[in-house]
């Protein structure tokens, strides 16, 4: 058991590796596709909604797949790694996006009109009034969101990236007459640790913000 | 409104309420202190005094939405002693003998205006499903609202919501009735609509306590007044007279801030 | 052959995903129900292993549940078919993540109807069957359906344990053209042609429950 533990381990780098860079291509990422929801033109309020569903309609092992056999452009091709981070940051940023919009939904109207009122302009509107007062609301919903990457970065094992249920597999492989199931209850229970500190948090800052509401 | 008697159809079985020696505290905040009062059979009395002075707590008491800490309330021939264990069996005999009318109406938002009168029929008393619909429907018509009975309460105003919130206390024949802030939630020309099924309710002789800001249904509709501060009965006695001329100060100041509004 | 000529066979493979959905959703929102009246009860022996049962549904990411189930269990004795396994596992998963939606709802009954319940002189059992568990289930609608896109999405996971569905499907057939990119492509418009309208529904709905129309 204790040999199992440290070849998993072993593997948790990796995971938190997937999870943190394709959240950070998401924070990034949702930005420009929230501008687009939030546009004045009709049409690209509309062909951004539609970008940000389809993205979200295909599955991550879809996604990943398409990125990592199905993407040669000359002698071009994703390694396992780099195609499981573009992946599920892609997916990543269509999600924060819709957090972010939900965030500004929430904000009473009187926000924005007093803005108006006191003639600031569109973007200090948004940038120094709104954004503030939405990443406030949205921040639950986000560490949420993370929580649930973390739990999709499992699906990189699918394209061959060596994280933690990748670790898991190959030890049980390696040692079809001891491992059973201990590395999969392992990883489970490193998956289930790791969610801990999240949860907590998310609701710490809901019931600190359902307060201050 | 000149719709004939809303109780005229009822069995008007009405009883005292009888308050005595009643206490509550919310942690370390003491809501009521001693309250003892007494509701004659038939009478109205009503509850007025700032917020936070108790009266909603002390209503809600009556029909142990709240559990008071000491004393006993005695409706009819049910009696409850505070501390000592409630039996399911006498505290759904209590309340099923007390109506409650609430300041937001709390209508049952997925049953139809009908259902919402015919239903606790059906579970607190027993009648079958078409006895219940009959006695609604006929309750409806009394409350002006019988073309509102399939449709659904978000659909109607606050004022037809409230009225259908009576209609359906009434539906299970209680001995009194206790409204707590009944147009409070509404506004003054939708309020009138409900202080009219009110003031026909006091006439047929039904049991009432009324917690209110209404000043002039609590004179002229009132038998008693009782004026509540900080958890205690500061003043109580014939509502006209409580009005032209407070002995507390503390019920002047009140009843001023009110009739200023 | 071009792709169109295996529509039929990655066909085929959607139905067997839409099959695993509608068996994981049907028996995890039921199995999910009762989670959340444990999780809601007072009794600490009720509450307690609900919560955790559905704490590790949630933490556990569906490709390890699948493989524990499908994997890790023969070791101990218990093997699954892999139809089955999937089943068992995408059921586990949606089970725990829909008691917490349901428990939601339940919650955000406002407490005027228990008191007006309780002031009519209605019994807990109707209170609870007639008025408080109709609302709540209703306003979480919205939220199942929501969970119950994601459980067709996580169909696909199935694939790593070889069940024929959609995405293994694909696999195939992109082994046999080598038409990667055309076949994913197409799979991933397969499924967004289901999720995507079913998304729009899911809003629709919502809209129309948070007007309060009947």
């Amino acid at each position: 058991m204790g040999d199992a533990l440290v070849a998993i381990l072993l593997g948790l780098p990796m995971t938190l590796l997937v999870t943190a860079a394709s959240f950070a291509i998401g924070l990034v990422g949702g930005v420009p596709l929230l501008l687009g929801l939030r546009s004045r033109i009709r049409f690209v309020r509309l062909a951004v909604r539609l970008v940000i569903d389809l993205i979200r309609g295909v599955p991550p092992i879809v996604w990943l797949f398409l990125l990592y056999f199905g993407i040669a452009i000359g002698s071009f091709r994703f390694n396992s790694l780099v195609a499981a981070i573009v992946g599920l940051g892609v997916i990543s940023s269509a999600y924060l996006a819709e957090i972010y919009r939900g965030g500004f939904a929430t904000l009473p109207r009187g926000q924005f009109e007093a803005a108006q009122a006191l003639g600031l302009g569109r973007a200090t509107t948004l940038g120094r009034v709104l954004a503030p007062q939405a990443l406030r609301t949205a921040l639950p919903s986000m560490a949420t969101f993370l929580l649930s990457l973390l739990k999709d970065s499992s699906i990189a094992s699918t394209i061959g990236v060596t994280e933690m249920v990748t670790a898991a597999t190959v030890f049980a492989r390696q040692n079809t007459a001891t491992a059973g199931i201990v590395p999969f209850f392992l990883a489970a229970a490193v998956y289930f640790a790791l969610s801990i500190p999240v949860a907590v948090f998310a609701r710490r800052l809901d019931t600190r913000l359902r307060k201050a509401l | 409104m000149n719709a004939p008697l809303i109780t005229s159809s009822l069995e008007l079985a009405t009883a005292g309420v009888e308050i005595s020696h009643l206490s509550k505290s919310f942690g370390s905040h003491l809501v009521l202190d001693d309250i003892s009062m007494s509701v004659e059979p038939g009478s109205v009395t009503a509850l007025i005094g700032p917020s936070g002075s108790g009266k909603s707590t002390l209503l809600r008491c009556v029909n142990l939405l709240e559990t008071p800490d000491a004393g006993t309330v005695t409706v009819g021939s049910q009696t409850i002693t505070a501390g000592q264990p409630v039996k399911d069996r006498d505290l759904l005999a209590l309340r099923r003998q007390v109506g409650m009318v609430f300041q937001s109406f709390n209508l049952f938002p997925h049953f139809s205006v009908l259902r919402n009168v015919a239903f606790p029929q059906e579970r607190v008393l027993g009648r079958s499903r078409e006895e219940a619909e009959a006695r609604a429907l006929t309750l409806l018509e009394r409350v002006g609202l019988k073309e509102k009975a399939h449709q659904h309460p978000a659909r109607c105003s606050g004022g037809q919501q409230q009225r259908i919130a009576i209609a359906r206390a009434l539906a299970l024949e209680p001995s009194a009735m206790l409204f707590d802030e009944p147009t409070s939630a509404l506004d003054p020309e939708v309020g009138v609509e409900v202080l009219a099924v009110m003031r026909e309710l006091a006439s047929a002789g039904m049991t009432m306590i009324v917690v209110t800001h209404e000043m002039q249904f609590a004179r002229e509709v009132g038998d008693h007044l009782v004026v509540m501060a900080d958890g205690r009965i500061i003043e109580e006695g014939v509502p006209a007279e409580i009005m032209a001329a407070p002995k507390e100060e503390r019920t002047r100041r009140f009843l001023s801030a009110v009739l200023e509004r | 052959m071009s792709l169109v000529d295996y529509l039929p066979q990655l066909g085929r493979g959607l139905l067997l995903s839409l099959q695993l959905t509608a068996l994981s959703v049907l028996f995890g929102y039921l199995i999910g129900l009762v989670l959340a009246l444990g999780a809601a009860s007072s009794k600490w022996w009720l509450k307690w292993p609900a919560i955790v049962v559905v704490e590790i549904g949630r933490g556990i990411p569906a490709l390890v549940v699948l493989y524990l189930i499908y994997f890790g269990l023969p070791s101990v004795g218990i093997l699954f078919e892999s139809l089955v396994a999937a089943t068992i596992g995408l059921t586990f998963t949606a089970a725990a993540y829909s008691s917490e939606m349901i428990r939601a709802g339940l919650q955000s009954v406002p407490r005027g109807q228990f008191e007006a319940a309780a002031a009519l002189g209605l019994a807990r059992r109707s209170t609870f069957l007639r008025v408080v568990l109709p609302q709540g289930l209703r306003s979480s609608i919205p939220a199942l359906m929501g969970l119950a896109i994601m459980s067709f999405q996580a169909t696909s996971l199935a694939y790593s344990i070889s069940v024929p569905e959609l995405m293994s499907q694909a696999y195939q057939v992109g082994n046999l053209t080598f038409q990667y990119l055309g076949v994913y492509a197409i799979t991933g418009l397969i499924y967004a042609a289901i999720a995507v309208p079913a998304t729009w529904l899911s809003v629709w709905v919502e809209h129309r429950l948070a007007r309060g129309a009947a």
